[in-house]
This record gives structure tokens, sequence and C-alpha cells, in this order.
């Protein structure tokens, strides 16, 4: 094993606890149960059959963009991604692996990989789980691939802009809180020309780019894209682009600056 | 010409008048010395600026002024040079969840050694760890925690290892075993440099020493000439007693007592010469039929003796 991945299995073992798991997979699928709750009461509707498919779209989508993207992705994320270099610095171990014979920029690489992946697992379990019930009240699955690109596109976003905070901040959590909510929602969506820099935005333009297109309708309304162009290439590069960024950025800090404890 | 006693002819880590800051707070200042093959104490009360003048050794932390040259070059200069570098902190820097085994292994696969799991059976062979290699190292005791560390920082087999207070929590029989392991790495020519705030520790593990207390070079050289300098400086000595009003007047008249301050049952004496104290403390008791209950000499950190020499440049 190369120390690429030993550092990312090692990563992950320490910051993955059980409890912490839980709770965030509690979150992740929180939305699967609010829809599982809107299946539910929907379930006698006296409406036609393309009014309830109509509903339940418009439903679906704001659930993803208003709640699963815009809360959901960005919080368990955070959580997990500003663990990765956090837990080290409060535990004292980065001595141990900056002291060792391998580049910053692989350790930087490494930490923001296994973030990503850490995340993924718990944000992808609850879009898996909310895209099912998509696709069982809409008797299609079309949407389940878009939703689940999406959320691993604005997973893999997050991830590189959280791990660096984690490392440089001792508040990173709630200063990440401060940065989804304001930048997200309020800098991001006021000055268009920003909306790159949103991985919120990022990813919902993949899912917007993939998403059948009786779903795009919903789209100009729902997602607020920006001056982002719905597709998910585009967004896929932007991910790659943020992720080999920000790794660059950590090697950077660890290679200049007195290692923080 | 005048030899410094804190520079070695053959020396592989060198450190030229380095200062390190933290805002206002001075932690090393201009301090000149240099590390060979063999072991070398780094000797200081706690807070002289021992662990950050190692961090620079390391360039975990940079020197705000003067150079650390490790082999000829700066520490961060390439990440190649820390193939060279084994490190023990202070702090835990373990972690919990991995075992032994796993953790040292895992530092034997970022120092890039062809067979990761060998060499971690080796290095915690090397530190009598192996039968607990597969436990959680969050279940260890401080001890197992030192040598697990310890075993990190060897299973690279580097030609310099800093230790930084690695008796720290260990029983007397591990704390015998890991100086005669510090020896023996030493006697193969390793530069091993090893800090402490305790005197007999570092005694017991060379003769070189270099003394820090305030962030500065107090003294450096053959220990014996430091333990010379020292035997000026008193001694403080706890005394508990039943009569300690009686007692303390009788000892008062004794030459081998400095000084003496009462405080409820307990008695404070100061003494150059603690061996004459000794004998003057249990004449005395017996002539005065007082019964003693502890006799402690004061000051283990040696951070008075410290001081003087600092005071002395």
């Amino acid at each position: 094993m190369n120390a690429f991945l030993a550092i990312v299995r090692v990563t992950i073992k320490q910051t993955l606890r059980l409890r912490r798991a839980l709770g965030l997979l509690l979150l992740s699928g929180s939305v699967a149960g609010m829809y599982l709750l809107f299946m539910i009461a929907t379930r006698n509707s006296t409406n036609t059959l393309a009014l309830q498919r109509e509903e339940a779209i418009e439903v679906s989508i704001g659930m993803t963009i208003g709640v699963f993207m815009n809360i959901v992705v960005p919080v368990v994320t955070l959580i997990i991604a500003t663990s990765v270099m956090g837990d080290e610095r409060r535990d004292n171990t980065m001595s141990f692996l900056v002291l060792r014979p391998i580049r910053r920029v692989v350790i930087a690489g490494a930490k923001v990989t296994a973030a990503f992946l850490e995340a993924l697992v718990l944000t992808g379990i609850g879009a898996a789980a909310f895209g099912i019930l998509v696709g069982i009240k809409i008797e299609t699955f079309s949407y389940f691939v878009p939703l689940l690109v999406g959320t691993t596109i604005a997973t893999a976003a997050y991830a590189a802009i959280f791990v660096p905070l984690g490392y440089l901040l001792k508040r990173a959590t709630l200063i990440g809180l401060t940065y989804v909510f304001i930048w997200e929602n309020g800098i991001a969506a006021a000055v268009p020309a920003l909306s790159s820099l949103s991985p919120w935005r990022i990813g919902a333009s993949a899912i917007a780019g993939l998403a059948p297109p009786e779903f795009q309708e919903l789209v100009g309304s729902e997602f607020g894209l920006g001056a982002i162009d719905p597709g998910a290439g585009g967004a896929v590069i932007k991910a790659v682009v943020l992720m080999a960024v920000c790794s660059a950025i950590m090697a950077s800090i660890l290679r200049r600056r007195d290692l923080a404890t | 010409m005048t030899l410094n006693p804190a520079l070695v002819a053959d020396a592989t880590v060198e450190v030229t008048s380095v200062s390190k800051w933290f805002g206002q707070k001075v932690a090393v200042s201009d301090v000149t010395c240099s590390f060979g093959p063999g072991l070398t104490g780094l000797l200081g009360p706690n807070g002289a600026g021992k662990t950050t003048l190692l961090r620079m050794l390391t360039g975990l932390t940079l020197p705000s002024q003067g150079e650390v040259l490790v082999k000829g070059a700066l520490p961060r200069a390439s990440v190649d040079r820390y193939r060279e570098i084994g490190f023990v902190p202070e702090e835990s820097a373990l972690y919990n969840t991995l075992t032994a085994h796993e953790y040292v292994t895992y530092a034997a696969t970022l120092s890039g050694l062809g067979d990761p799991g060998t060499a971690a059976d080796g290095a915690l062979a090397t530190v009598e760890l192996s039968a607990d290699a597969d436990r959680a190292i969050g279940g260890f005791s401080k001890g197992m925690r030192q040598r697990t560390k310890v075993a990190a920082a060897l299973v690279h087999d580097p030609e310099i290892l800093v230790l930084d207070e690695p008796l720290n929590g260990t029983d007397p029989v591990q704390r015998a075993h890991l100086i005669a392991l510090l020896a023996k790495l030493a006697g193969e020519g390793r530069t091993v440099i090893v800090s402490s705030h305790v005197l007999q520790e570092v005694e017991r593990m060379t003769d070189r020493v270099i003394a820090i207390v305030d962030g500065k070079l107090a003294a450096a050289g053959d220990i014996a000439a430091i333990r010379r300098a020292m035997s000026h400086i008193p001694y403080r000595v706890l005394i508990e007693c039943n009569r300690p009003r009686d007692f303390a007047a009788a000892l008062l008249d004794n030459d081998a007592v400095s000084s003496v301050t009462i405080d409820d049952s307990r008695i404070l004496l100061e003494t150059t010469d603690l061996i004459a104290l000794g004998t003057a403390v249990s004449r005395q008791a017996r002539d005065l039929d007082v019964r003693l209950s502890k006799f402690a000499p004061q000051d283990e950190s040696l951070e008075s003796v410290f001081r003087y020499l600092v005071g002395g440049r």
C-alpha cells in the first residue's frame, strides 16, 4: 500500500466514529423521511395522475435543492471534513505525518480524498434513499442517477473547502456553517458571477444537466444557478479543480508554516 | 583557542544563533550548539524551551532568527531529510483506534519501506511491545504509549533520533530498558538527542549535556562539570514532625542549615550539604525525642539549579 492510500485508510478509520456516523446518517436520511411523509400524505389524493406526478416532481426538486443540497450535504461534509485535519491537530498526530518522507501535497490530497469518500458514504446513502422514494412516487428512476451525481460533486467540492478550514481554524465548524449560510445563500446568490465558487450550485448544475426534461422545466425557478450553466461535465471539472487547488493550498501551508498545535 | 563545549567537531545537527518567539513570548533565545554521533541530553526545567528547540531541529517549527542545519541542510529543504530523522514527541501523537502494530506499520509505510509489516514487527520487538502489538493503543498505559512512539520513530532506522521526554510515564523497568536501548542506538553511531527535566535521568544515559533555562543556553558539555557548578546551590528539604518549632530551633544552630521556614507542622530547610543535613536531622531528632514523619528533598525539577546557572553566566 502506498503512502496516499495508507493516509486515506487511517484517516477514515480514525474519524468515522460510530455514534457520529449514525447521527450524520440520520441527518442525511432526513430528506428521504420527509419525502416518505409527503408520499403518505398524498396517498389518497383526488387529483388526476398527471397533477399528482407534477406535484411530486415539484416537491422532489424543492427538497433536493432547498434541503438536501443546501443543508444536508454541506453540514454532513463540513463535520467530516473539518475533523479530518482538525482531529490530527487536536490529537497532536500531525507531527507523526509531516515528519515522514512524503510530499506535503500527498498528505493534503489524501486528506481531502478521505474526507470526500467518508462524507460521500453518508450523503450518498441519504441521496440513494431519497432517489428511490422519488422513483417509486413518479414511477420512473430517471432522477436517481442525476441526484447521486450531483450529490457526489457537491460533496467533493465541500470537502475540498472544509479540510483546510479544519486545519487552520479551531472553530472550523462554526465558521463553515457561516460560510454555508452566508456565502452560499447570501453573497453567491446575490452576485451571479460568484456562483462558480458555490459547491451547492456546482452540484445543482450537474443535477440540472442530467435530470430528465420534465424535471428541467422547474430548473430555472428552483435551482437558482446564477451564472452557472446546467451540465455535469462542467460541474465535475469545477469540483476536481477545487479539490486540486485546495490540496495545493493545504500543502503550501504545511510546507511554509509552523505545524499547528 | 578556546573550545566551546556546546559545539562538537563531527556535528550532524547544527544550531546557530537560533531564537524563536511566539508573539511577545520568547521561547528560545540566541542558542548556538551542535549535536553529533552519540547521546546528548537536552536538560532544562519545564517551560525552558526544550520542546521548541527540538521542534526546530526536526523542522516542525521554523526559527524566528538563526538557522538549524541537519546534515548540512535545512530540515524542511526536502522531505527526503525525514528518512534520516526519527522523532518522539512529548505529547501523545498516537492514533487511539489503531493497534500498536497498525500504527508502527503505518509509520513504516509512510517512510516508504518495502516490507512495512516486518519492519514494524522488528521495531515493536526492540521496545519489547510484541506481546501487546495487536491491542488498540487507546487502552495502553502511558509507558506503553511511550514505547509505541519510540517504535514508530525507530522503524525506518533513522540516523538522527530526537526524543522529547521519552521516559515520562515509564515504570523503572521500562525506563531502564529504554535507557539501555538509547545507549545502544547511540553506540551504533547515531545522533541521539534526548530531552529531560530530570538530571538524574540524563546522568544515567550520557555524559554530554546541553542545559537550557528560560530559552537560553545555560550550560553545556561534561555533566560532571555541571554537577560541580551545582554544588554551591542550596537544596530545599521538607520535614514533617510532631514538634516543628522545637525541632526547627535546634536545627538553626547547625552549620549545614542555611535557612529555616515553619508552616504548621512542616519545616522547610535550605542546605548546601544534603548529607550533613541528613546526619544532623537524624541526631537532633533522637536527642530531642522528635518523631519525624517526612524528610523530602524538594526542587526535583532542578529549576533553581538552572536559574543559578543562567544567573551565573
